[in-house]
């Protein structure tokens, strides 16, 4: 793919983004003016962002770290702090945030360095929930179990957005962040990070320190998930210790696998996808989680590749077809 | 030794637990040498590769590369000047040979932190700088190497040693360590990679060649080192070596008998060499 896209002289990722921003442009109109729609897209779109936080480190580098909803949950208290302690300007929350969470991830990836498979995910899952205690416990900091509600609304220059702009926004977001990662997944650096997953003593030979380069992915993933923490409570308008738990991550694990291709544009796909089964489903209400359990079930059965990865072997099954008709 | 050789070690020890895998040893490579690593299973040869490249810490000694004393991590030898393939081809199999490649190559552009965190964004803004893509089709077409695009678990084992090398030249080595390299190849294979450590050779690398196979490492080397049991017991010219009574005590278990040895040598003659093959 690599290769052939360079071949041809293409710009890599592009295929992607087009076909990204014209689902982005359905939906959107979709959405329309319905304030569940909007609710749905939103949610959407955060699970979409942390499920790409998790694509670097996961998928790319073959390090399962679990905390993707303790640092949504410093994006989104980034937002609130920001929105209700001072009076900087909020938009510095998304740079804030992120920078806040690529830190206490690369503190936590140093404190874990040499742990890998369960035992990592096992430590990392304890620090998410050790992370939501926090929040319960330090009431002056970050409202208690209540959170911090009442938020300012954003103000660029004297313009503040609709809430119809902002779910424009977030997709728009979402875009733009899958397009530079399949596009930085296909190039050298991506190389280099998706070696580290099978072959580290390779990498390691080759002259990158692969715990420092393994570093840099989990700080990448964590920026990334923040900035959908942030996007949600400003959305929402509030945010507590609930509102990353761990169910996100466990449903952000999934996501790629259900979007499948192998590419960012996957974990968009398998966040659409999960939003659908678990809360726009029309079975019964509670069940959610159990209709997107049986939907992962079928999809993986039906394409273990997922949903991109069995549209892109159609497609190749289609272009077979219709050449040997042709030349028939 | 010679002190102003390209890369020395000296009094190189390894222990596991109570087990001595190497055991004072020196060596010395010069530059555009080929060295050959030779002995049975348990010689200590791959540890030797692994003490030199930094994938294991030894217990005592010193290794000195041009100069500047080697020491850290693997990635730091690597940057200092050491290209290394494995017994075991070290690849990412779900990626195109093309990008294998290019690994080697890449690499030293991602040394620090902070060029790693650069390497993300400059990634994403241009994935395929024209001058790496150039460098790989270069090196491929140098090794022989054709369908770039291929995934590296599709090829045959002969082909992955082949990237290997390919990918260990892209990073420019002064010192190149070459583990097994014929291993699990058939007879194509093995002299198509016996003709890629000639071209190794005529680009000015230095190389060190581990491998069972003395005859073959014989005919490619200036120099042989044989190890036993963690000892080096001969250093020396690879004719004399594949003649020497220690050859023999090595790799059959007993000395040569008075009459088997050249009487001006000291070696053992060809014909007892015969009869013993």
């Amino acid at each position: 793919m690599t290769g052939k896209a360079a071949a041809l002289g293409r710009e890599p990722g592009l295929g992607g983004l087009a076909i990204g921003a014209v689902l982005s442009v359905l939906v959107l109109v979709w959405v329309g003016s319905d304030g569940y729609r909007q609710t749905l897209v939103t949610a959407a779109a955060t699970y979409a962002l942390v499920a790409l936080g998790m694509y670097v480190p996961y998928l790319m580098a073959g390090s399962l770290s679990m905390a993707y909803g303790a640092y949504a949950g410093i994006g989104g208290y980034a937002v609130g702090l920001l929105s209700t302690k001072t009076s900087l300007p909020l938009v510095l929350a998304w740079l804030l945030g992120p920078a806040a969470a690529a830190l206490v991830a690369v503190l936590l990836g140093l404190v874990t360095r040499r742990l890998s498979g369960f035992f990592l995910a096992a430590v990392t899952l304890l620090f998410g929930m050790a992370f939501t205690a926090f929040l319960v416990d330090a009431e002056s900091v970050s409202g208690g179990s209540g959170g911090l509600g009442n938020l300012r609304e954003l103000n660029i220059l004297g313009w503040t957005p609709s809430h119809y702009q902002v779910v424009v926004g977030s997709v728009v977001v979402v875009c733009v962040i899958a397009f530079l990662l399949d596009r930085a997944r296909l190039s050298a650096w991506g190389v280099i990070v998706r070696t580290m997953r099978d072959a580290p003593r390779a990498v390691e030979a080759s002259g990158v320190r692969v715990p420092v380069m393994n570093l840099v992915a989990l700080a990448l993933g964590a920026a990334i998930a923040a900035i959908g923490g942030g996007l949600f409570t400003y959305s929402a308008g509030s945010v507590t210790p609930d509102t990353f738990t761990l169910n996100i991550v466990f449903l952000a694990i999934f996501m790629p696998l259900i979007g499948g291709g192998g590419t960012p544009w996957g974990a968009v796909a398998g966040a659409a996808i999960a939003v659908e089964l678990t809360l726009n489903f029309p079975a019964i209400e509670t069940s959610g989680t159990l209709v997107l359990a049986l939907g992962v079930l079928v999809i993986l059965l039906i394409a273990p590749r997922g949903v991109i990865g069995y549209a892109d072997q159609l497609r190749r099954r289609g272009w077979a077809l219709s050449r040997r008709g042709r030349d028939g | 030794m010679a002190e102003d050789s390209l890369l020395h070690g000296r009094g190189l020890i390894k222990r596991y637990g109570g087990v001595t895998a190497l055991d004072d040893v020196s060596f010395h490579l010069d530059a555009g040498e080929i060295l050959g690593l030779v002995g049975p299973n348990g010689a200590g040869k791959t540890t030797l590769v692994d003490l030199i490249s930094g994938a294991q810490a030894a217990t005592a000694g010193e290794l000195v590369l041009r100069g500047g004393k080697l020491s850290g991590p693997a990635s730091r030898r690597a940057r200092a000047g050491l290209g290394r393939t494995f017994q075991y081809p070290q690849l990412a199999l779900e990626l195109t040979v093309r990008d294998n490649l290019l690994l080697g190559r890449a690499a030293r552009r991602h040394a620090t932190i902070w060029r790693m965190a650069a390497g993300a964004v400059l990634g994403a803004l241009r994935p395929h700088p024209p001058a790496d893509r150039e460098a790989v089709e270069a090196l491929a077409g140098e090794l022989g190497l054709d369908g770039l695009d291929r995934l590296a678990g599709d090829l045959t084992l002969g082909e992955q040693r082949l990237v290997e090398v390919g990918r260990a030249l892209g990073q420019d080595p002064v010192v190149m360590l070459l583990d097994e390299p014929f291993a699990g190849s058939d007879a194509q294979g093995v002299l198509g990679i016996a003709e890629v450590i000639r071209t190794v050779q005529r680009r000015g690398h230095a190389v060190i060649l581990v491998d069972h196979n003395v005859d073959l490492v014989a005919d490619l080397v200036d120099r042989i080192m044989l190890l036993d049991r963690g000892r080096v017991v001969f250093d020396g010219d690879p004719r004399e070596c594949l003649a020497s009574p220690q050859m023999q005590v090595v790799y059959f278990g007993s000395p040569p008998e008075a009459e088997e040895l050249d009487q001006e040598t000291g070696q053992i003659g060809q014909e007892a060499q015969d009869v013993r093959s």
